[in-house]
């Protein structure tokens, strides 16, 4: 899966060989429904359709809180994968100085607290 | 209106410091250009820390409006944001069914007379409830806002008529 990036909408990466989910940009679609959907049900199916570590990165600009409730969905998917007994790796990345994305990369960690997640600024 | 009345406005919105005011329908493609435009002079100002609180409260206040706009016929919202004291006020408005308040006021309650700890501790467990929310938002919208405000939100509700009051929420950063 490949979704380009807009203003308002992230890049979006799903590869199986390496197992990898990327997500960077700003997240505020005018659906949010519409936009997550294929991504949230791709992440579901990763536990018939995959093996091996799953690698997650994510480095957002900006989410709006109803997309909060998306990424919570795919967060639960990348759990359910663990759960299917497959290594799992998060990397949440904030810009430096973005103590709004710090925190909610904390946030996240804080809800899925069996997820291998490392919440880092950079440059 | 006439030019007497219009001048008056004007000098009510330069006396009240006001940067920015909307009246109307607000649409997704409105709210997409004024916050290019907040974003325009917020850059200006050049302190990317508050710049990103100031536009998540924005974003969030917006979308409220948004989506309980759609509920009501008249679909009116209000917006209006003043700088003064290098301060930024961020006020929403918009009509809502007298049937609804009751929800809404328990919750600002809530969010009002709790601390940045309490109001964080309250936006973990709205994610993992935000699945179940009712509606196009999370139910995170107004914890982002008090979360990101530098001061306590205030907000008021004025009676219309029998089944709708005018609801306006304000957040300073």
């Amino acid at each position: 899966m490949q979704i380009e990036a807009t203003d308002r909408t992230p890049a979006i990466t799903l590869t199986h060989n390496p197992l990898k989910l990327v997500m960077a940009g700003e997240s505020f679609p005018e659906d949010v429904s519409a936009f997550y959907g294929e991504v949230i049900t791709a992440i579901n199916q990763l536990a018939t359709t995959a093996s091996g570590k799953l690698e997650v990165e994510m480095a957002f600009i900006y989410i709006n809180s109803s997309s909060i409730k998306a990424m919570y969905r795919i967060f639960e998917g990348i759990d359910a994968y663990r759960q299917a007994g497959h290594e799992v790796q998060v990397l949440w990345r904030a810009e430096e100085d973005d103590d709004i994305m710090q925190e909610l990369g904390e946030d996240f960690k804080d809800r899925f607290q069996a997820l291998n997640f490392t919440v880092a600024q950079h440059g | 209106m006439d030019l007497s009345q219009a001048i008056l406005l004007r000098n009510s919105l330069r006396n009240n410091h006001v940067i920015m005011a909307y009246n109307g329908t607000v649409s997704d493609d409105l709210m997409v250009t004024l916050a290019d435009l907040l974003k325009e002079r917020l850059v200006a100002n050049d302190d990317v820390k508050r710049s990103k609180l100031i536009f998540a409260v924005f974003m969030e206040g917006v979308q409220n409006l948004i989506w309980h706009g759609k509920e009501h016929e008249e679909n009116m919202g209000m917006i209006l944001i003043t700088e003064h004291n290098k301060e930024i006020t961020i006020m929403c408005g918009n009509r809502i069914e007298k049937d609804k308040t009751q929800g809404l006021k328990d919750r600002l309650a809530q969010i009002e007379g709790a601390d940045k700890d309490t109001i964080r501790q309250m936006y973990r467990e709205g994610m993992s409830n935000a699945s179940e929310h009712d509606g196009p938002g999370s139910g995170l919208g107004l914890l982002e806002i008090a979360r990101r405000s530098t001061q306590p939100i205030s907000y008021t509700f004025v009676d219309v008529d029998d089944h709708s009051v005018d609801f306006i929420l304000a957040a300073t950063i």
